[in-house]
């Protein structure tokens, strides 16, 4: 792999951080503002259902995690098991899409 | 560690969609994953998650500051730790919350009723606890302490422990009229009890035996002006509901009439039946049984118009010009009982009056269900309180 996608892979790993970051003290105040206001879950999801600017948010926290989860697995593979090659990105990529399936799974249970 | 907890998040997160994208398929898929969230392993594994993720943040932070930022290591250090502390307190927080919204109830619920068995106090709180038995998953035990108007029993629930176990399923009066009438009250209706919400109000309606003379509310109201002192009406308690619902008959038809104290609408109305009394101003929901099997005759509903479980007795407005009185049954728990327990009861009550059989049952008891939040309660409890305030008053109703 050239130096140059090793530095976009550097970037991403860090800019998807800095956004898991700021999406996990959003989540987290939506989650104590639910659950210290009693919400029902029909009243959550009488909130959630419907509503683009949530849907926008949490599709954009699973994007994140996308990036983040097998860029970061791909260095421990790398360093710690010397797995190396087009065999582990593969594989990599398959978790990815397996994240990103999953995690916009849930996302469309709960806004759409 | 940055690295070792990373792993762990990552085999995580799989899980953890699949298992959300699976319970939100409805409504009811989404209470039976809270439900089973609650269990000791599922806890156990959500504390886990928070270290982790308190453990990788740290690391994370860290590894932003000594890449982006040209801070000495131990400010590093220290600021990544600041991070990681505030994450987990925030979820910890979370968590602890949520175990207990949705950890409640764990065991069963007891509603104290300050009236004895029959009174529509008591037909109230079992109806609903029937339904909130079937919502919680645990029964909903209710425990009459009757006497004094309401106040025995409210002097108890006030001394509960504030866990949510034990609420206090009073008539309005209890709560909104007897800090006015007893001087030597043993329970503060504004400082020991915060509102949950109204469960059903109502009006009551006008009784006396069914041989008695009188044919009307105009019968009896000539009878009373006639014999200054010799009508005795009953009532479930001074200060209760039925109490100041006569009075304030006695007061607007302008008669003369003695009250007889009773420990409980159900007994007042046994007392009734019994001829005991001559009258009787008494929640639909305790009379209409008597009415129905004969026992009592009605001569006028308190509100304004004629009410369709009672069809054909009149409005006593029409022969009291304005007339009006209704009364209500509520929740309200003992001050310090978490805000998120109050909120639940609140929420599956209102879920249960929701109910159409629910609905039903309360309106052939002559009921309407209200299920208003805590805040419309508490304001409406004010309200009424200063009305109270002010009849109590007027009327001179004091009890040393």
């Amino acid at each position: 792999m050239s130096a140059k996608t090793q530095t976009y892979l550097w970037l991403i790993q860090r800019l998807s951080a800095a956004v898991l970051a700021l999406c996990v003290l959003v989540h987290l105040a939506t989650l104590i503002y639910a659950v210290r206001g009693g919400l029902s879950a029909a009243e959550i999801l009488g909130r959630t259902r419907g509503n683009l600017a949530w849907f926008a948010f949490y599709s954009i926290f699973v994007f994140a995690v996308t990036l983040h989860v097998p860029i970061g697995l791909r260095a421990v593979l790398s360093e710690w098991l010397g797995w190396r090659g087009a065999g582990r990105d593969l594989a990599l990529l398959g978790f990815g899409v397996l994240l990103a399936w999953g995690g916009m799974r849930a996302v469309m249970a709960v806004f759409l | 560690m940055h690295r070792l907890s990373g792993i762990a998040l990552a085999l995580f997160l799989p899980v953890h969609f699949w298992a959300l994208g699976q319970a939100l398929q409805g409504e009811a898929t989404l209470e039976s994953f809270l439900r089973w969230s609650e269990q000791p392993l599922v806890k156990a594994s959500e504390w886990a998650i928070v270290l982790l993720l308190a453990a990788h943040l740290t690391g994370g932070v860290r590894i932003l500051m000594i890449e982006f930022l040209p801070w000495r290591d131990w400010q590093k250090t220290l600021a990544a730790l600041a991070a990681a502390a505030a994450l987990a307190i925030g979820l910890l927080f979370v968590l602890s919350s949520t175990a207990h919204a949705q950890g409640w109830p764990q065991k069963p619920v007891k509603f104290i009723v300050p009236f004895p068995p029959g009174g529509a106090t008591d037909i109230s709180a079992r109806l609903l606890g029937q339904k909130l038995t079937e919502i919680w998953g645990q029964t909903v035990l209710i425990e009459n302490r009757g006497g004094a108007g309401g106040s025995v029993g409210a002097a108890e629930a006030a001394k509960a422990a504030p866990d949510g176990y034990t609420l206090f399923f009073p008539s309005g009066s209890v709560v909104t009229a007897n800090q006015y009438i007893y001087a030597n009250l043993n329970y503060d209706p504004e400082k020991d009890f915060v509102p949950v919400t109204n469960v059903v109000s109502g009006p009551q309606v006008l009784t006396v035996p069914a041989n008695s003379p009188y044919k009307s509310v105009k019968d009896l109201i000539e009878s009373g002006r006639a014999n200054p002192g010799k009508l005795y009406f009953g009532h479930a308690g001074i200060g209760s509901q039925t109490h100041l619902a006569a009075e304030n008959f006695v007061f607007q038809a302008k008669l003369d009439a003695t009250a007889v104290p009773y420990k409980g609408e159900g007994p007042g109305l046994a007392a009734l039946v019994g001829g005991e009394t001559h009258f009787f101003v008494g929640n639909v929901a305790a009379s209409i049984g008597h009415i129905k099997g004969g026992r009592l005759r009605a001569l006028g509903v308190t509100s304004k118009a004629e009410i369709p479980q009672l069809p054909g007795v009149p409005p006593i407005a029409s022969v009291v010009p304005g007339f009006e009185n209704t009364g209500w049954f509520g929740i309200v728990a003992p001050r310090g009982t978490p805000k998120d327990v109050i909120q639940k009861v609140y929420l599956d009550t209102r879920k249960a009056l929701q109910d159409a059989v629910m609905k039903e049952k309360f309106f052939a008891q002559g009921l309407a269900p209200v299920g208003n939040s805590p805040e419309e309660m508490g304001r409406a409890m004010k309200e009424e309180s200063e009305l109270w305030k002010n009849v109590v008053k007027a009327r001179n109703i004091h009890v040393k």
